[in-house]
């Protein structure tokens, strides 16, 4: 059956990729595979939200990671030629798309942003960004299957109809890898959901000591907000957890507000900031990139503009 | 004794990137090049390990002719030689033909226990080329390594993923791709400067490989991002802060 495949690591990235490909399947009027691996209680979910048919990837040993699905998964593909495998944007799925693209000899358009269906061309036409965001590419796959990796949250989750029907098949159990898992050390999440917050004080090189924090801290309170941070804040000085920080390798927010402290505005963070509502900066290069990019901005020394605003802010939502 | 590959790719600055006055059109003209920098921490690795274990590194690239000017700055860097797989018709690659060439040359007769990638490139940053070059020649991978110890015939990665760290063993031969956090890239001095130009390069080109390779991606377009703004600033006098406070909460954004 060919048709449009999708793979996901979670429920909910299942039922955003749902969405998409019931759109794609209905114009290329074609079918909805859905993979499911772990937990198969959720076949019967994927189909009343799209899914023609559910195919259920055996469990894996302890020490078998992921990606040992891959030649299962290509084999699967070589004998029923989808039309397009769309698969989200995580990092085992994004090694994964790639090996199975490189066994089937196909394009993959890397975390795509947009995809549209052109009816004339009959291709997905996909859009991704390139330059560390600065520029949009546009590509199309000239082979089959049009294959893409799509971020977490870029659509909305597919609705459920009641009483739909579809088909769910067990495939064969992938056999061990060379790659084997020693040890999983889970993430301890040590703060709130940024991707979630819908106000984020987000915190860059500006701030000159981890103590100074506490000013950024005291407005998010005030604010309601969770604090957030560039990469190097958590990846070289780690004064926050590293799922605090946004930008093109981290994550992908879009607030109803985001103010940024001290933050320049290099791409690659901004990219994981341009679908936020209202972006707001305080900086004291007033020629800093980050006011180009934002709605509101307050050209100063933060140490002096930070007390100033939380007090003006504290009193404003008092009321 | 390691021997180890490790792949660059010579990329637009990305301070240079300008669009033309009015248009989204890029203008990269006169735009500097530069080795990616996601793939100096995989040149660095080379180099650390091979400090430590012995062996060798050998650097490679995929370009076009102009790409020559990388060959003594990633020499420069450490690695004893680099091949240069060139040809003027490698120019804007996709990652299933850069991943082909790369493979194509290394079976040219490249010997290597490990293959050491960058996490991405600077500017596609498509994420594909180390896995897919790992499945070319039929030797398994990883993506996305933090920490990195050799430990006989095998290697020991730790791999930073969504839902926490992942140690796996691989046997060698074997790929993997680094993230930026595994270390620290020296910065080569002169005396690295002057060695590099006594480094051997070798060149590979496309009639070595005798084959084509035809894209599966095409590109339609690529034009600036836009990211349109009001823009509008205020002073850090306090009656400024008093007007960007009611800014903020008249488009109910908070409150």
């Amino acid at each position: 059956m060919a048709g449009v495949w999708i793979l996901a690591e979670s429920r909910s990235q299942t039922l955003e990729l749902l969405n998409v490909a019931v759109g794609l399947a209905d114009k290329l009027g074609t079918q909805v595979t859905a993979f499911l691996y772990g937990d198969s209680q959720l076949a019967q979910e994927y189909i009343a939200h799209g899914a023609d048919q559910v195919l259920i990837l055996p469990p894996l040993t302890e020490e078998q990671p992921l990606e040992d699905y891959v030649p299962v998964i290509a084999a699967e593909a070589r004998q029923e030629d989808p039309d397009i495998f769309l698969l989200a944007a995580t990092t085992r799925l994004k090694e994964m798309a790639a090996r199975i693209a490189a066994r089937l000899n196909t394009g993959l358009c890397s975390s795509c942003t947009a995809l549209k269906f052109d009816e004339t061309g009959k291709v997905l036409v996909m859009e991704r960004l390139v330059f560390g965001g600065a520029a949009l590419q546009t590509v199309t796959c000239r082979t089959r299957p049009q294959m893409a990796t799509i971020a977490p949250r870029t659509f909305t989750p597919a609705t459920p109809v009641a009483d739909r029907k579809g088909q769910i098949r067990e495939l064969p159990s992938p056999p061990p890898g060379l790659v084997k898992i020693n040890k999983r050390k889970p993430k301890t999440r040590q703060s709130g959901d940024i991707t979630e917050a819908k106000v984020l004080v987000c915190v860059g090189r500006g701030i000159e000591q981890e103590q100074d924090m506490a000013l950024a801290r005291d407005l998010a309170e005030v604010i309601g907000g969770e604090l957030a941070c560039t990469r190097p804040i958590a990846e070289e000085l780690h004064w926050l957890p590293e799922e605090t920080y946004i930008g093109l390798s981290g994550q992908q927010v879009k607030p109803d507000l985001y103010i940024g402290i001290g933050i320049s505005g290099q791409i690659q963070h901004v990219t994981g900031i341009r679908d936020s509502r209202l972006i707001c900066a305080i900086n004291r290069d007033e020629n800093a990139d980050i006011f180009g990019m934002s709605d509101y901005g307050i050209v100063g020394d933060l140490y002096s503009v930070l007390p100033e605003l939380t007090r003006q802010l504290k009193q404003a939502l008092k009321k | 004794m390691l021997r180890i590959i490790t792949c660059f790719k010579w990329v637009v600055d990305q301070a240079d990137i300008k669009t033309a006055p009015g248009s989204r059109e890029l203008a990269l003209e006169r735009a500097a090049y530069r080795i990616s920098d996601y793939d100096r921490f995989a040149i660095e690795e080379a180099v650390t390990l091979q400090e430590q274990y012995g062996g060798s590194t050998a650097a490679i690239t995929v370009g076009t002719p102009a790409a020559r000017k990388s060959l003594k700055d990633v020499l420069s860097r450490g690695p004893e030689k680099a091949y240069f797989v060139n040809d003027p018709s490698f120019d804007n690659l996709e990652p299933s033909q850069t991943s082909s060439i790369l493979a194509s040359a290394i079976r040219t007769g490249l010997e290597y226990d490990l293959i050491i990638c960058g996490e991405g490139s600077g500017d596609l940053y498509a994420q594909q080329v180390g896995p897919r070059l790992a499945e070319a020649l039929d030797i398994p991978c990883t993506t996305c390594v933090s920490k990195l110890t050799i430990y006989g015939h095998q290697l020991i990665a730790e791999r930073k993923l969504e839902d926490g760290i992942e140690v796996v063993t691989i046997p060698l031969p074997a790929l993997i791709t680094v993230l930026p956090e595994i270390n620290t890239p020296r910065i080569p001095g002169l005396k690295d400067t002057l060695a590099a130009s006594k480094k051997p390069v070798i060149e590979i080109t496309a009639a070595d490989l005798g084959q084509s390779f035809e894209p599966c991606l095409q590109t339609v377009s690529i034009l600036a991002a836009t990211m349109e703004r009001s823009g509008v600033k205020f002073t850090s006098e306090p009656g400024d802060i008093t007007k960007f406070v009611d800014a903020i909460l008249k488009t109910g954004a908070i409150g």
